[in-house]
């Protein structure tokens, strides 16, 4: 098996014509260990292999050892862009097992915060898009704005990165009136640079880099289940946000409009996040306005609660930046779990790469792979990687496997 | 008697190591104002300097060594004297018969050599990176030549120094002169960008896409003078252009127009060139795709140097 793998190798890089390039797991176009093998032509990209596992934490298998709120704390680290995604997927889930109902006050801010990492996530990546082809300026002009962002998550949880703002049956920190003004007053401003920002994005040099490259038909979107702004930007039209509502968007429904374009090129994945952005400021408007009065958390202690909560299982969704995230519970009843499964919206979209990748040139493949936006720290959980092999190990092996140690 | 062409070369040789990277510290500082950023402190470049200059030296088993070792110090070496010849021909007030080709030769030279430099590195991205730079090379090296070939057609001259003679004499900017002359200045400028790779048109070493490709083995003193020999020779083409076109001591008179003072004017022009066409393109514009900038090297450019020589030959 070994020697065959070895022989088409060898046969590709013999080649005159042909030649294997590895992009990734470093590579300073990429923020994070994609490793994608290409082997191109010329400047023509004949193969892609997505290679997955370079930033599996086992942070599952973790869950299993901890009692549930330290793993509300575990899973807001799986990812560090959408954090806060993953803590209300997980409480969600965790709330609906128990019977818990946390006070509206708690769900308005929940979303808040919720699309004020929206916001952060899809200016982190419309700067990387700019930085992929080459456009520095625009990189530093969109990172500098997503800073004021961050700020505002530092004045309103304490922190920039990873918020911990859920507890089960609530949120931490509440907004002050003062706060509330602070917020209002940072969205005009951000709207304004948005739309600047919009401007830049038509310039005939970025859209030269990214208009009709990295094409995915919506037949191909929906054959692969791809989530999210890259479906969306394929005519996919899928948003959990609508279809199946959580915290207070069914509240909302009328304040947001789902974003669609119907191109599916890199472009357009890249249009639809920006005008998700004004979405997420007129959402977080509309929630200042209608913010209700009352307590943020329900008054017992977070450890009754955790005991609270019967053996049980349930499946939890949200959409996080990067499209639905699926969370699988399934609580023992003594305050742990007996199992979690994490569905991240990367595993969908960056299988969706090679069929955008195959036909490109080699100037477009950092540009395409940014388009969808794949979070590899979210995603890498269970495959492990035997040298050049993958292998997919089910539960039962992985289970035994730890035994074993 | 011998030391004076020693001391000489020497003391132009130091010149142009000191003003290249200055103005490539200006440059940096400059564009990281137009981003919004503080940047690097001017002495920079100076510091990045001897820093690699400090480092390890590491050769990849997959390069072969003697030229990947030699070819930083030639290429170095070519893209100074390149700004030197100028330089010093301006001060002397003399110059070799010629001199205009050697100068175009040793700009084309230094890339060239980086492009053997990166390909014997072994690595796919230097692969890539050649074949880029190659295209590269065929597209903006033809307007280069061509304006210079018009400039000289026109002074009836290849010597260097004929042509600032020239200016001096009519006491007028070359590239106000003739239409001719303006429209070859503008295909000069053109390509400019090209020829100091940078933001729309640095595809051969893009380091989002291929990690900077011919660069990417190459680390410490050799990368130390490959960057000198990128800055020098962004000099070089920069003072080029400020002196064959836009000689501005020529409209003082001619007695005013030698000496240390007419340098200085041109340095200063050399600067503002830079600024202008370097500096400002490689912050408001995206890397264009290679593909996209053959075809527009050789859709404006191209025709527009062919364009100075038809005017030139109609006699405008």
């Amino acid at each position: 098996m070994k020697n065959k793998f070895e022989e088409k190798d060898k046969e590709i890089e013999l080649g005159y014509k042909r030649l294997r390039i590895p992009f990734g797991p470093v590579h300073p176009a990429l923020k994070e260990p994609v490793s994608l093998r290409v082997t191109v032509r010329k400047e023509e990209v004949l193969q892609v292999e997505v290679r997955l596992g370079h930033v599996h934490r086992g942070i599952e298998a973790l869950a299993e050892d901890r009692n549930l709120v330290q793993t509300l704390y575990l899973v807001e680290r799986i990812c560090g862009i959408c954090s806060h995604s993953h803590t209300t997927c997980f409480t969600q889930a965790v709330e609906e097992i128990g019977g818990i109902t946390p006070p509206e006050r708690a769900l308005y801010l929940r979303t808040l915060i919720f699309e004020l990492e929206r916001i952060h996530s899809h200016l982190f990546l419309l700067g990387i898009v700019a930085y992929e082809v080459g456009f520095d300026t625009l990189f530093m002009f969109i990172w500098h704005l997503r800073e004021s962002v961050l700020d505002l998550f530092e004045k309103i949880t304490g922190n920039r990165v990873h918020h911990s703002m859920n507890k089960i049956g609530g949120v931490r920190w509440d907004l002050t009136s003062k706060l509330t003004e602070e917020v209002s007053n940072s969205l005009n401003k951000l709207e304004k640079s948005i739309k600047h920002i919009h401007e830049v994005f038509q310039d005939k040099t970025v859209e030269k880099r990214i208009r009709g490259v990295g094409l995915l038909s919506l037949d191909k979107a929906e054959d692969l289940g791809v989530v999210g702004p890259t479906a969306r930007g394929s005519g996919v039209d899928i948003d959990v946000r609508r279809d199946y509502p959580y915290a207070v968007y069914k509240e909302l429904k009328g304040k947001f409009t789902v974003v669609m374009k119907k191109d599916g090129d890199a472009y357009a994945r890249t249009e639809v996040r920006i005008f998700e952005l004004f979405e997420s400021v007129n959402l977080i408007r509309a929630i200042l306005d209608e913010l209700p009065n009352g307590p943020i958390s329900i008054e017992n202690s977070a450890i009754r609660l955790m005991r609270m909560v019967p053996e049980g299982e349930t499946v939890s969704m949200v959409e996080a930046p990067r499209g639905e995230l699926l969370y699988f519970v399934k609580t023992d009843g003594r305050g742990g779990l007996q199992r979690l499964k994490v569905r991240t919206p990367t595993i969908p979209n960056v299988i969706a790469l090679e069929p955008m990748l195959v036909g490109c040139e080699i100037a477009d493949i950092p540009v395409v792979t940014a388009s969808v936006d794949p979070c590899m720290a979210c995603a890498d959980r269970i495959t492990v990687i035997d040298n050049e092999r993958e292998r997919l190990i089910n539960w039962e092996k992985l289970r035994r496997r730890r035994k074993m140690q | 008697m011998n030391s004076i062409p020693v001391i000489t070369t020497l003391i132009a040789f130091l010149t142009v190591f000191f003003i290249s990277l200055f103005f490539e510290g200006v440059d940096r500082k400059v564009h990281a104002r137009m981003q919004r950023r503080i940047g690097p402190p001017i002495i920079q470049p100076f510091y990045d300097f001897i820093k690699l200059f400090n480092k390890e030296r590491i050769i990849p088993i997959t390069a072969s060594s003697e030229i990947f070792t030699a070819v930083p110090i030639i290429a170095a070496a070519s893209s100074i004297l390149a700004a030197a010849i100028p330089l010093t021909s301006l001060m002397v007030g003399e110059s070799l018969v010629g001199d205009l080709i050697l100068i175009l030769y040793l700009l084309a030279m230094s890339s060239v050599l980086l492009m053997v430099g990166g390909s014997s590195s072994g690595n796919p991205y230097g692969a890539v990176g050649f074949s880029r730079n190659m295209t590269m090379l065929i597209a903006y090296e033809v307007p280069l030549f061509i304006s210079i070939v018009v400039v000289s057609i026109n002074c009836n001259s290849l010597a260097y120094c004929e042509i600032v003679q020239t200016q001096i004499r009519t006491g007028n900017l070359l590239a106000l002169s003739r239409l001719s002359m303006a429209v070859s200045a503008i295909a000069f400028l053109f390509s400019l960008p090209a020829a100091a790779e940078v933001v729309p048109f640095d595809i051969s070493e893009a380091k989002t896409e291929i990690v900077h490709g011919l660069l990417v083995e190459y680390s410490g003193p050799y990368l130390a003078l490959f960057k000198l020999a990128k800055a020098s020779s962004k000099f070089a083409l920069t003072f080029l252009a400020s002196t064959v076109f836009f000689y501005l001591p020529a409209l003082f008179g001619e007695g005013a127009s030698k000496g240390l003072g007419a340098l200085c004017i041109c340095l200063g022009i050399a600067l503002i060139l830079w600024m202008l066409i370097i500096t400002f393109t490689r912050t408001i514009f995206a890397r264009l795709k290679i593909g996209q900038a053959l075809k527009f090297y050789w859709l404006i450019p191209l025709s527009t140097s062919v364009f100075s020589v038809a005017l030139l030959i109609i006699g405008l």
